[in-house]
């Protein structure tokens, strides 16, 4: 009897009623088009990724891999340095880059830098923090900008792209049928269509997390705290400081990526610090949203219709009247 | 702030130089951004199909109104032809999604936003009208009242007809691909491109259906079309220069102009202005689909290629 009681397929099921062929194509024809009530707004949320502390562990890959379930993609050896998850893509949400910057002329046939030797029992702190660099590792994690002007949004043919209660960019994985005008409108990659249910996708900000009140896998698994999630303003805040703070120790280098709207984009929930340019980190030095040109690109194309169709009615007029 | 490269941050951008010399090895710097929509063989010819049907409705429904004694006739054989040259389309259409079987999911919502959006409706709208056009066009004559719901019809679908036509270049044109994006006369140039295909088509029709007439209407009408059709055509190569010199070497860019620009252009417009005999006219309606198709297989192509 205990046996037969682990074998649910042979209980009587009281939930969902039978379905048959019929009923199930309705289903399918009409579930899409019922809306249920939209949610409470909430207070916007967002990543703050400092690239600064990153170490390249790439726990955030994996956290996301493991609480989102999402298949593994195989192993490759990119030979770009220890990347070899090389883009995101319907199974990579986070995507750990790996920047090598050393000297141009720096070659095996120079000679290796000595290392520096070991006093008494180990190396002393002073030798550690004064070695002379030759070059340095820029390293960033990766993911979905959750733009507050989205262009895959504004292309999404079918809803199926929202921003949700706290405002993080979403795409409704039931909804969605593949068209790909979100990876065509996306100025940053993010967005891939998947080779097996043929539907897009990308970061979710771990909106099931955060709906139970928990922070998203990736910045809950980030070691160094390079990965900072929150609500946005407190986000911003954060980042200011830290920018000051690092150009106070020298760093001169170090800003802010996507924290404040430009003239042709907006501002990015998913904001970064930096040290070098964005095309380093292989991100756009100037992000544009492709919607600016819509309606221009509107008018070009019915005037030039109207034209050809003054034209054609001239043509017409006089020659079959 | 404004930085020099436009981004608006918080702070200063570090200078171009200091990266440079410095990198060893794979950069990210060098790759593209973004990703190309699998968008390929597909989608050219579903750009055709749209061009040849809406233009075929529009060239058809404008002529039967203009001058209804010449084209009336022709016309009606035209709205059935772009019925079925509609439902090849909207087959490249829906095989094209990812998930075909969810190709209805596209009218839950209207987003003017989206040309994609935009373009369904007026493919759904546009279809309807067609149908009624094409089916009363197919009934026998004598029927007065069914003739004036058809010439409604008709005057309905030209709305939804131009819209469908011109939606396809700028949902190219509204992305962040290479090439695409800065195409901002595709838009243009497909919808012209729309009407020559509509006016070839109606042109062979009455060819084969032997109204002499009506062909020889279409023949000067087609022509103006095709010189016309220059300017969007230049205006657009214009702003695919950067792009298309970086990608294809010069030979090819001879190969695909001598196609498009000599094979769908000139040479039919050479044939239509001097040769008279009825295989030269079809030889030349073949050159343009020709062409167009070429034309539309490089766009499609661009993002591709620059990756």
């Amino acid at each position: 009897m205990a046996s037969r009681e682990m074998e649910l397929s042979g209980l009587p099921q009281t939930g969902d009623p039978p379905r048959g062929p019929l009923s199930a194509i309705l289903g399918r024809l009409i579930d899409p088009f019922r809306r249920g009530a939209p949610p409470e707004p909430r207070p916007p949320t967002g990543f703050f990724t400092d690239t600064t502390v990153c170490i390249g562990c790439k726990a955030c890959e994996v956290a996301c891999k493991a609480w989102n379930e999402l298949a593994a993609d195989g192993f490759h050896w990119s030979g770009n340095s220890y990347d070899n998850t090389e883009t995101l893509s319907a199974t990579s949400w986070r995507h750990v880059k790996f920047i090598e910057q050393f000297p141009a002329d720096h070659s095996p046939s120079q000679p290796v830098p000595e290392a520096p030797k070991p006093s008494g029992t180990g190396f002393s702190l002073d030798v550690l923090l004064n070695e002379t660099k030759e070059g340095r590792w820029l390293m960033m994690s990766d993911v979905c900008k959750h733009c507050v002007t989205a262009p895959c949004q504004q292309a999404c043919p079918t809803g199926a792209i929202i921003h949700t209660e706290f405002e993080n960019v979403f795409i409704q994985p039931d909804i969605c049928n593949g068209c790909s005008s979100c990876i065509a409108a996306c100025p940053f990659g993010v967005i891939t269509r998947s080779n097996v249910d043929g539907h897009s996708h990308k970061c979710t900000l771990c909106y099931d997390r955060q709906r139970d009140g928990l922070v998203p896998a990736c910045a809950k698994a980030c070691p160094t705290q390079s990965i900072q999630f929150g609500p946005i303003d407190e986000l911003r805040e954060r980042a200011h400081s830290r920018v000051e703070e690092l150009h106070s120790r020298g760093v001169t280098d170090a800003y802010l990526y996507g924290d404040t709207p430009s003239k042709s984009y907006s501002e990015l929930n998913s904001f970064y610090l930096l040290v070098d340019r964005p095309s380093v980190y292989g991100l756009p030095n100037n992000p544009f949203n492709p919607w600016l040109h819509m309606k221009g690109d509107y008018v070009r194309a019915i005037v030039s219709g109207l034209t050809a169709i003054a034209a054609l009615v001239t043509v017409l007029f006089l020659l079959g009247s | 702030m404004q930085t020099d490269s436009g981004l608006q941050t918080s702070l200063t951008l570090p200078s171009p130089s200091q990266g440079e010399g410095r990198v060893r090895g794979s950069s990210y710097a060098t790759g593209p951004v973004t990703k190309a929509p699998a968008w390929h063989g597909l989608v050219a010819w579903d750009m055709l199909f749209n061009g040849m049907t809406t233009g075929l409705f529009l060239v058809a429904a404008i002529s039967e109104l203009v001058a209804p004694d010449v084209f009336t006739s022709v016309a009606k054989a035209a709205y059935p032809v772009a019925l079925a040259l509609l439902l090849v389309d909207l087959l490249y259409l829906v095989l094209d999604l990812g998930d075909p079987l969810r190709f209805h999911h596209m009218l839950r919502v209207f987003k003017p936003s989206s040309p994609m959006s935009l373009g369904t409706w007026c493919l759904t709208i546009y279809s309807l009208p067609l149908t009624v056009a094409a089916a009363i066009s197919l009934l026998p004559a004598g029927w007065i009242t069914l003739e004036s719901v058809r010439r409604l019809a008709v005057v309905i679908g030209l709305l939804p007809a131009l819209g469908s036509a011109v939606y396809k270049g700028v949902l190219l044109s509204t992305s962040s691909q290479l090439g695409w994006k800065d195409a901002r006369w595709l838009g243009g140039y497909l919808t012209n491109s729309a009407l020559i295909l509509g006016c070839a088509e109606m042109f062979v029709l009455s060819v084969l259906m032997g109204h002499v007439r009506a062909a020889a209407i279409l023949r000067p009408a087609l022509g103006l079309l095709l010189v016309l059709n220059l300017i969007p055509l230049c205006l657009l190569l214009a702003d695919l220069r950067t792009t298309l010199l970086r990608i294809y070497t010069h030979w090819e860019l001879y190969g695909v102009g001598a196609l498009s620009l000599g094979g769908g252009m000139l040479i039919p417009l050479c044939l239509l202005l001097v040769v008279d005999s009825s295989l030269f006219m079809l030889g030349a309606v073949m050159c343009i689909l020709l062409g167009s198709l070429v034309i539309r297989f490089v766009i499609v192509k661009l993002p591709h290629a620059s990756a």
